[in-house]
């Protein structure tokens, strides 16, 4: 979490320009040039560097609290492990410490750093845009200050140096010394898109998986204890708690511990939420750049370029949804492998749905597909289905899909949902105990009409347009994900089908682009309008292996089905599908 | 259906080598229904020798269970392939149809080719077969043309080189 903002500006841009110097002594006398003294880092920077340890070596008091002092051979062993690890990472840190040093000159801020072979960074102060001072507890902790200077971010020119880390003191002064240089004005005639307004908070507890977080939170405190040899279970205070509520009152202690777990999870979330979104603010540094900051404890940036940026993608959760709320994420490349994609992909935290729209629209530079208005269209679905109803704006409807995509949902629940469980409960029940049958009846019952409900939500969901220079798509009843996705960033068109599409008559169509998740997904298209959407969509790529039918020929073998008996390669198809 | 005026994809114009269907079952021996085979033939085996109680409700169940999905995979999987899998070189993209339960067609443009792969694993040299696959910048687009004969692949690898040389592209 602390680290991938550093690396995602700093993997790819390397600064303004690097030199590798044949290695300077540290101390070469600098008293001959008239540039100003190479100053060093604050050596409190070691003692940050040793944090980590905090956690190893709170568990092994906790260990010879709950022991009451025995500290048994394991515990010696930990203890040797982390000296010596101390040691290590003192001993790195010295010589990182020693050997790195910076300067601001009447042009530039050069930092050098590297025992062998040494670095030179050297950044323009007039292409400084921002000086961020970050501190985490530790640091405060340890009155120090990490200071990031971020560029105008122009190709590849772009970047951030971070100096890890000074005394508060000093990098105040050095933040102030940089800016007077900075060209601050360009920064600050830049659009900025959105700033974090606190009274996103209440969509916090409904984006967290507040109830599942809870437990992850509680499954990892009894490892820990576990992993010191405490057993909670067998604690005195614990097992008298559970005989006195637990068993007695349970009609009390059951909703009781739902709210419990319901308000520490929004807890949770809101903390989480606090932390992650700090400051947050999203700019056009330059017409080029989009930048996005945020963060408390840790700060994360991440700039991504415009010509990297491919699309936006409009994330509504359920419950999100439900209160009107919209996350944004960009859809760009480079931005690390699928993990560290869903991480710094964000946009907009949890927001009101009007601000999402806007915050989408501005990061595409071009009017984000009004969900509102394809709600209205959903709300009257029932003549949606056949033909959509005039758009009341500008913008187009995204056009529905078949209506048997509706079956394959209604479906699809039935059988993954309710009929495993209703099946175990009712085995169990008739091989068990009788208790268990009104369960299966009762587990039936009120899964049925929620399955059927999220079916019908996730059929009207469904939805696809082009729009303009975007390819817009829509899908998704947990998360109903509306994408605007650059028609010309579409690099190949894949169309799957399983024997049971092909009997519906649909097609899965899958476009793949060089950036974020790679591949996104249309889900049952009709399979004969598939192909001319395709090539509508993203025009060049399958032109040339579509053929018109001919309605000569009204009982043709379906266009998916290959004539299973063909003479050998090579072979054309195409004379025996008509 | 009502009368469709829309263009229709039709198939890649290629197969792939008929020895393809004997590599594939190959394939299914080694890692699905050999295995599945030898299961239910050992378990028959034990219950035979020490449980033959056992064997009026076992055997049917193994029948069921190991015997005949594996035979049908062996039997199906291979044919239903060679029938779908397919693939095409035009002027301006690569076109590959493949799987058999699930099917899958793919189309990406020769201008954003990066690479072109010849893989020929063990089973598939004893068949003289190769597999081409052609990556472009997003893994979502690669294409992979499997059971080609090593002529096929040879010859589809140099083309594809070429074409992507001619058609202008950034491959990004």
């Amino acid at each position: 979490m602390s680290e991938h903002s550093e690396r995602s500006v700093r993997g790819r841009a390397p600064g303004e320009y690097e030199a590798e110097r044949s290695a300077v002594p540290a101390s070469a006398p600098i008293a001959a040039s008239p540039l100003p003294q190479w100053r060093r880092l604050d050596p409190r920077t070691l003692l940050v560097h040793c944090g980590w340890m905090g956690a190893p070596l709170g568990s092994l008091a906790l260990t010879a609290l709950a022991t009451g002092g025995k500290i048994n051979a394991g515990a010696w062993i930990t203890l040797a492990a982390i000296a010596a690890s101390f040691a290590v990472i003192t001993a790195i840190g010295l010589v990182r410490w020693a050997r790195t040093e910076f300067r601001v000159t009447d042009e530039t801020l050069d930092v050098r750093s590297g025992l062998l072979t040494r670095r030179l960074r050297s950044v323009p102060l007039h292409r400084i845009r921002t000086v961020d001072l970050t501190a985490s507890p530790l640091h405060r902790l340890m009155g120090v200050t990490v200071l990031r200077a971020g560029t105008a971010g122009s190709g590849d020119g772009g970047g951030e140096l971070a100096l890890e880390a000074l005394t508060a003191a000093e990098a105040h002064r050095l933040r102030a010394e940089l800016l007077a240089h900075a060209d601050t004005e360009a920064a600050a005639k830049d659009p900025v898109l959105a700033r974090i307004s606190w009274r996103w908070l209440r969509y916090a507890p409904l984006t967290f998986w507040v109830v599942g977080g809870v437990f992850v939170v509680a499954g990892s405190v009894y490892r820990v204890l576990d992993g010191i040899g405490i057993e909670p279970w067998k604690l005195g205070f614990v097992q008298r708690a559970f005989t006195e509520f637990g068993a007695s009152v349970l009609w009390l202690t059951i909703p009781a511990v739902v709210l419990a777990v319901l308000a520490l999870g929004s807890v949770g979330a809101v903390a989480l939420y606090i932390e992650n979104w700090w400051n947050y603010c999203l700019e056009w540094t330059d017409a080029r750049t989009l930048q996005v900051r945020r963060g408390l404890f840790t700060t994360r940036s991440v700039t991504i370029e415009r010509a990297r940026l491919r699309g936006v993608l409009l994330r509504e959760p359920l419950l999100l949804r439900a209160g009107g709320g919209a996350l944004v994420r960009a859809v760009a490349g480079g931005l690390g492998n699928r993990e560290e994609n869903r991480r710094r992909s964000g946009l907009l935290p949890p927001a009101p749905r009007p601000e999402a729209l806007r915050v989408a629209t501005g990061a595409l530079q071009s009017p984000f597909p009004g969900t509102e208005l394809m709600t209205e269209g959903a709300k009257s679905s029932h003549q949606a289905a056949i033909s959509p109803p005039p758009p009341p704006s500008s913008l187009p409807l995204l056009t529905p899909h078949p209506r048997i995509a509706l079956r394959r949902r209604r479906v699809r629940g039935l059988l993954f949902a309710v009929l495993p469980g209703t099946v175990v409960l009712a085995g169990l029940g008739a091989a068990f105990t009788p208790v268990l049958l009104p369960c299966a009846w009762i587990y039936a019952v009120v899964t049925t009409p929620l399955v059927l409900w999220l079916a019908r939500d996730a059929y009207r969901n469904l939805g696809h347009g082009i729009h303009g220079r975007h390819l817009v798509t829509r899908s998704g009843t947990f998360s109903r994900d509306t994408l605007a996705l650059q028609r010309e960033a579409i690099a190949a068109w894949t169309f799957t089908s399983s024997p049971f599409t092909r009997r519906a008559g649909l097609v899965t169509l899958t476009a793949a682009v060089a950036a974020g998740e790679e591949s996104y997904r249309i889900p049952d298209l009709a399979a004969d309008y598939a192909p001319s959407f395709a090539a509508a969509a993203a025009p060049g790529i399958l032109d040339e292996f579509l053929t018109v039918p001919t309605n000569a020929f009204p009982g043709a073998p379906s266009p998916d089905r290959y004539p299973v008996s063909r003479p050998r390669y090579p072979d054309s198809h195409q004379g025996s599908a008509t | 259906m009502p009368e469709h005026a829309a263009p229709l994809l039709r198939p890649p114009r290629h197969r792939v080598d008929p020895r393809a269907r004997r590599w594939w079952t190959v394939q299914a021996l080694l890692t699905l229904s050999g295995p599945m085979l030898l299961t239910a033939l050992v378990m028959a085996v034990l219950s035979v020798l020490f449980f033959p109680g056992a064997l009026p409700w076992l055997g049917p169940l193994l029948l069921v269970v190991l015997v005949l999905p594996a035979l049908g995979y062996l039997l199906v999987m291979p044919r239903r392939r060679y029938s779908v899998h397919a693939w095409e070189l035009g002027s301006r993209a690569v076109y590959a149809a493949g799987g058999w339960f699930w099917q899958k067609r793919r189309i990406a443009p020769l201008s954003r080719v990066q690479t072109v792969d010849t893989m020929r694993g063990p089973i598939q040299r004893r068949y003289g077969l190769a597999t081409v696959t052609v990556t472009t910048a997003s893994t979502a687009g690669d294409i992979k043309i499997a059971g080609l004969s090593d002529a096929d692949a040879e010859e589809l690898s140099r083309l594809i080189g070429e074409a992507a040389q001619d058609v202008p592209g950034d491959a990004a």
